[in-house]
């Protein structure tokens, strides 16, 4: 077990080391810029993906290792990337005109204001986990799922509202909101993709030492049976409403990202379809791994592009099949079927073993 | 307080609410504003009802949540849609639908010998896998250079061009024998995945069957409509195309109906029977399906809005005074008590409440109903009772389907049909659902009436008080946080 575990560990540092070092690889092999046209695309390609890898993460928190199937996850995602950029565009302005801050010499006004900015979602997110859960966490199943896509549904209602055009720009969305230059993602890629990706195994992470923490195994605890976790004196509801926050910080950070990536908080951000990205992120990769998320966030990533230039405009055709199927043949994901796989392979080549000993 | 008082002092207060609430409303919004208002509310709370009932019985029978219910709503407004503007492709494909149908339908015929086959546990559960990729190859085979693109055009040329020939947009379709041969094919690939889905060798499914002809008539009533619907593929669609506008509208509502009742019963056998035993997967299945299905609509008909023509009872311009004088001259609006009204609105509402009272009928009145009702109790008790609950499902999920298809149609006249119409009337319909109680079709009509009128009215102040629209959407979400925190099993909900 211990020498598994140190194994994906050594994978995982691996995929780390090889994505810090991409951007230099791809130019050095390319001949091309650092800064500039290809590699600038596929940077673009897979800080789309780190962001969405976390926020897919997140998710299976929820439905892989709670077991709660929700469909308002999204409205964290929302949540975070609106109030990141509400602030941004409404409030920095005024605050870089009259205030500045300054380490020595040094004028980190813009540094200061963009964490408080994140600050603001992880408080927006928490608030919304916790509202979804004060209303949600006391029935299961089916009526976890619509109650929580009625809820993101409110929300998504209220980006769209005509009432605050002024400050969400309603269907519109808010576009061009003033991301700071240092980490403006159409000036300085190269930075946001290293914030991107340090953000990613950061999350990674964390996400791991909270499942493997003792609350993380009574989460899953929980998730297995109810009844027991309750006998043995852990309150479910309790439980799963940590569960719940936590996965809705996670998902608000993403989503905060995410609108300086996109420069833009649109309605479609805290939409259903964006809830059921993520699901099929998860299900691709495999539910109830950290790796499969991640997994199956770059394969949509990659697929799409691919798909796109093969299939043209009506790929996600071919995805939705290729996903029925993976729901029909490979309930476990890549992830999971792959460790079913391998201990079945291990199981044979032991017996295989043991025969070849009790011949000799 | 004994149970029955208490039922009653309920019924009293929400009596006394809903009075009261429809008396501040007729006050308020003066006598012609609130008739129109609660005629559109009763128009949108018949489709919601539509989409609901099938939602709830569905769910309340097999605990399947079902998320490609809007997706069928969309295909039942499609499939109306082509059927009275152009019925060419429905000809054309519906041969094809037919003949992989009449062989998945075997089951019950081939399922007793399977089961009984001596097979290895590694081979049962390599056999389906192996049957449904070669039901893949075969059907990929039989759909090669099938042309059903240029069939789905057919109906989209109709929109633009306004000749007067009705006849002008047909196309010949290929020729008889090559059609044949994909029809064989169909059959073949519709047999393997028969074979896989019984489950060949494994003796728990072991039952003893019914007599062999009973089983038989499903397949070959199946058998025989492919056959006729081969013949007359092409003069089929001439003979629609020259009826009568009504006429056309009216089999236009049975063929979606139909069609979805069909679509229902194949989807449940092939797909969501083999996933009861990790119920969980049964959600992500519907989810990918409702993906599918709005996709292939895209590629068939390409991501644009249609408006289909309203059918020439509704169409004529100039308002009647009377039902009688509307029926006579088709006007497309009607006067009641002094406000001017669609008259198709109309049409939707009689709908609704002809399909509410049929749905009672059936639950209340017929032995169907009976076991659904028993089966929404208990399904194993049922089960244990010697009754074939399996089959019982997947009527329930195709009647579900069928309703939720004519729900789409019913809309097509008045909505823009296009791929994402049903994606509001489905989350309308989960609200409705959660309102009127899981399970109960009496609180899914209650509901949907309930939210109709909330969306009409929220509609009505937003432009009266200068209010955001999104005030009638929020509406809904509000009812049903409220009626939660009061009732969480929902108003007709039994307690668990």
């Amino acid at each position: 077990m211990k020498s598994n575990n140190r194994k994906k560990d050594i994978g995982f540092i691996i995929f780390v080391v090889l994505a810090f070092a991409f951007p230099f690889i791809f130019s050095l092999l390319g001949q091309t810029s650092l800064t500039e046209g290809i590699n600038k695309f596929w940077q673009g390609q897979l800080i789309n993906f780190f962001i969405m890898a976390v926020f897919a993460m997140s998710y299976d928190l929820l439905i892989g290792y709670a077991g709660m199937l929700s469909f308002g996850h999204a409205a964290s995602f929302g949540g975070g990337a609106y109030t990141v950029a509400l602030l941004l565009t409404h409030v920095a302005p005024g605050i870089l005109k009259s205030y500045r801050i300054f380490i020595g010499n040094l004028n980190i006004t813009e540094i200061v204001i963009l964490i408080m900015c994140f600050l603001a979602a992880i408080l927006v997110s928490i608030l919304i986990g916790l509202l979804f859960s004060a209303s949600a966490m006391r029935v299961k199943g089916a009526y976890f799922a619509m109650l929580t896509l009625a809820l993101a549904t409110a929300l998504n209602l209220l980006a769209r509202a005509t009432d605050f055009v002024e400050w969400t720009g309603a269907d519109e969305g808010m576009h061009g909101v003033p991301v700071p230059m240092w980490i403006n993602p159409t000036q300085n890629r190269l930075t946001f993709y290293f914030i991107a990706l340090t953000f990613m195994v950061v999350a990674y992470l964390l996400m791991k030492r909270i499942v493997s923490s003792p609350t993380g195994r009574v989460i899953q605890a929980t998730r297995e049976n109810e009844d027991r976790s309750r006998m043995i004196g852990y309150n479910p509801v309790t439980y799963r409403t940590l569960a719940f926050v936590i996965a809705s910080v996670f998902a608000g950070v993403a989503g905060g990202l995410y609108s300086l990536w996109t420069t833009s908080a649109t309605p479609s951000m805290t939409s259903s379809v964006t809830t059921v990205n993520a699901l099929i992120m998860t299900i691709f990769g495999g539910m109830g791994t950290l790796i499969g998320p991640i997994l199956g966030a770059g394969i949509m990533q990659i697929f799409s592009q691919f798909l796109y230039t093969w299939f043209g405009a009506r790929w996600p055709l071919v995805f939705g099949i290729i996903f029925v199927l993976i729901v029909m043949f490979l309930p476990y994901g890549i992830v999971g079927t792959w460790r079913l796989q391998g201990f079945k392979l291990k199981q044979g080549w032991q017996r295989l073993l043991g025969m070849l000993k009790s011949k000799d | 307080m004994s149970h029955n008082s208490k039922k009653l002092l309920y019924s009293v207060i929400g009596f006394l609410v809903v009075a009261g609430v429809v008396f501040g409303l007729y006050t308020y919004a003066g006598q012609e504003a609130f008739i129109r208002t609660t005629l559109s509310g009763l128009t949108l709370g018949s489709l919601f009802f539509l989409v609901a009932a099938g939602l709830t019985l569905i769910f309340g029978l097999m605990d399947v949540l079902n998320f490609a219910h809007g997706s069928m709503f969309m295909i039942g407004a499609y499939t109306g849609w082509q059927f009275y503007t152009n019925p060419t492709f429905i000809f054309g494909v519906l041969p094809l639908v037919l003949a992989f149908a009449t062989t998945v339908m075997l089951i019950p015929v081939i399922k007793p010998r399977l089961v009984r086959l001596d097979l290895s546990e590694a081979w049962q559960k390599r056999l389906p896998i192996l049957t449904y990729i070669a039901a893949l190859l075969v059907a990929v085979l039989a759909l090669v250079k099938f042309d059903i693109l240029g069939l789905a055009k057919t109906a989209m040329v109709a929109v633009t061009t306004t000749s007067s020939n009705p006849l002008a947009e047909l196309s010949p379709q290929e020729p008889l024998l090559r059609f044949l041969l994909r029809l064989l094919l169909l059959m073949l690939s519709g047999a393997f995945i028969a074979v896989g889905l019984s489950k060949p060798g494994n003796r728990t499914e072991v039952s003893a069957p019914e007599p062999l002809k009973k089983r038989l008539i499903l397949p070959v009533v199946l058998f025989v409509l492919t056959i006729i619907f081969t013949l007359v593929r092409e003069s089929a669609s001439e003979g629609v195309l020259l009826m009568n506008g009504n006429l056309r509208f009216a089999l236009a509502i049975i063929a979606a109906t139909l069609f979805g009742f069909l679509l229902g019963a194949l989807i449940e056998i092939t797909m969501i029977r083999p996933l009861y035993v990790r119920s969980f997967f049964i959600v992500l299945m519907t989810l990918g399906m409702s993906f599918v299905m709005r996709e292939l609509v895209q590629v068939l008909w390409d991501p644009l809005a249609y408006q289909m023509v309203r059918p020439p009872l509704f169409a004529q311009p100039g308002r009647a005074t009377t039902i009688a004088e509307w029926l006579m001259n088709g006007s497309s609006t009607i006067s009641i008590a002094g406000v001017t009204f669609p008259t198709y609105r109309l049409f939707v509402i009689l709908l609704g409440v002809v399909m509410f009272v049929f749905v009672t009928l059936l639950m209340n009145r017929s032995r169907l109903g009976m076991i659904i009702r028993a089966g929404v109790q208990d399904p194993q008790m049922v089960e244990a009772l010697g009754i074939n609950v399996k089959r019982v499902f997947t009527l329930v999920f195709a009647l579900g389907v069928a309703l939720a298809s004519l729900g789409g149609i019913g809309a097509a006249p008045f909505l823009p049909v296009q791929p994402m119409m049903g994606d509001q009337y489905q989350m309308q319909g989960f609200i409705t659902v959660v309102i009127g109680g899981m399970g109960s079709y009496v609180g899914a009509f209650v509901g949907a009436m309930i939210l109709g009128m909330a969306r009409a009215f929220g509609d009505y102040f937003a432009l009266k008080l200068q209010l955001s629209p999104t005030i009638a959407e929020a509406s809904t979400v509000i009812i049903m946080i409220i009626v939660l925190i009061l009732r969480p099993q929902g108003l007709f909900g039994k307690k668990d």
